[in-house]
């Protein structure tokens, strides 16, 4: 029998993702403020508080609907690059998703890879550019080859937080060559990107979602 | 007429531009729609871009015209979220060089196609030396043996060939069928084509320099009459 993910869990995943933005908006927002303005934390507490409201409401019933309105719920309340980086993440996801109420273990994976591959599309970032790709194309790719290893799902996502982590890290030391960081040139360096610091979050908050969440 | 939709992350900003832009525009204006800001502050937001887009859906096309860097990403996204079809190209120009070419260009009933390349060149301003000015050959293309015209006048305008005589100017021309092109033949500098403003702007014209006027096509010795009229009133500038 598959492991599957559930619309339950997905829902549980976006909701978990909001609370640990709310409980790391302070260190986002002070990443921000080092080589950019200041406003990540407000802005992704505002968006993901907003899409915990959206899935509150009841109004979606198919994962496909569910990643839809949560893309378009980011685009319109973070603001910037970031609601649209998000957005179009999630838009991504929930095009490349079934209309059905869960998604597979290779539908989770063949969603996220398009997601990522939708960011990286729309901002024409590359890893190593300092932004959110250095924790995504990492985990996204380490959690292809976990699942092609014949790995659990829930393993894999695991490892695919802890490559997001490795990847955030990564970034400290890089120049930013993306968005208004790299106006600063030299002087981005030595800094963790806030993007790729809320990226982080995103993946951890799947990987303890999907723990609990897997019916079998 | 061409729409244009100013996406800046300061509402302000876009507003003064656009102010800025229209000051050029001595006839209709062209439907212009701001999308700037994000969640009551600094920002710019796809959907708020995608509403702008779709309010002029029934102009014959739009550019949108961005400042910083996530702007042209929020645009981008907005084509894809945006309700209507007609059709609509994000700029990258300079915002209020952009927006200025675009406003001019747009209001004497140019093409988006046109106006496109008018909005990308409009950085070219600002560095006249090395500028190959838009559109500087269009007039190869006339037919062999269709009628040709020039003068030779003196500016006689304190300010020269400034912005607001250079969008008068692409107005007059606009009004004929010929090809028109001026060259700055004092500094050595053109030709450019009279549909212009920014290429206009690039023969950095000063009151005294010559300028050139030729034009070519169907009704060429009236276009380059009605030019000429221009530059012997001193653009209406003359006290």
């Amino acid at each position: 029998m598959p492991e599957t993910l559930t619309i339950d869990a997905i829902q549980q995943w976006l909701n978990r993702f909001a609370s640990e933005i709310t409980t790391q908006a302070d260190w986002l927002t002070e990443l921000d403020s080092a080589i950019g303005d200041a406003d990540h934390g407000t802005n992704m507490v505002r968006g993901t508080a907003a899409v915990v409201a959206k899935l509150d409401d009841g109004s979606t019933s198919t994962v496909q609907e569910l990643l839809k309105a949560v893309g378009m719920t980011l685009v319109s309340t973070v603001g910037g690059a970031s609601g649209s980086l998000y957005g179009t993440f999630f838009l991504e996801m929930g095009r490349n998703s079934p209309s059905s109420v869960q998604l597979d273990a290779s539908e989770l994976e063949k969603a996220l890879r398009a997601g990522v591959n939708g960011v990286i599309a729309r901002g024409h970032a590359a890893v190593g550019d300092k932004t959110m790709i250095d924790a995504l194309e990492p985990a996204v790719t380490v959690l292809s080859r976990s699942l092609a290893d014949g790995r659990q799902l829930h393993g894999s996502i695991a490892a695919a937080a802890a490559a997001a982590t490795t990847g955030r890290d990564s970034t400290e030391p890089l120049v930013a060559r993306k968005g208004r960081a790299s106006y600063l040139g030299e002087r981005s360096a030595g800094h963790i990107d806030p993007g790729a610091a809320s990226a982080t979050i995103l993946v951890a908050a799947l990987a303890a979602s999907v723990g609990e969440g897997i019916a079998r | 007429m061409i729409g244009i939709v100013l996406v800046s992350h300061s509402e302000a900003l876009a507003n003064a531009a656009m102010e800025l832009a229209l000051q050029m525009v001595h006839g209709t204006q062209p439907p212009i729609r701001i999308a700037a800001g994000a969640a009551g502050g600094f920002g710019t937001d796809a959907t708020a871009i995608a509403s702008a887009i779709d309010d002029l859906a029934t102009t014959d096309g739009v550019l949108v015209i961005t400042d910083l860097g996530s702007a042209i990403l929020s645009a981008s996204l907005a084509l894809e979220i945006r309700a209507s079809t007609h059709q609509v190209v994000i700029s990258d120009g300079p915002f209020v060089e952009a927006t200025t070419a675009a406003v001019v260009g747009a209001a004497a009933g140019s093409s988006l196609a046109d106006i496109t390349a008018e909005a990308s060149n409009a950085l070219s301003a600002k560095t006249p030396q090395t500028v190959t000015a838009p559109h500087a050959s269009v007039g190869n293309d006339t037919a062999p043996g269709s009628p040709a015209a020039s003068a030779e006048e003196r500016l006689i305008n304190p300010m020269g060939l400034h912005a607001r005589p250079a969008s008068l100017l692409v107005q007059t021309a606009g009004e004929f069928s010929a090809d028109v092109e001026l060259t700055n033949t004092t500094a050595g500098r053109g030709p450019v084509n009279a549909s212009s403003v920014i290429g206009l702007l690039s023969l950095a014209a000063s009151r005294n320099d010559r300028i050139r006027i030729d034009a070519s096509g169907p009704d060429a010795s009236q276009a380059v009459n009605a030019v000429k009229q221009l530059v012997l009133q001193g653009f209406g500038e003359l006290s």
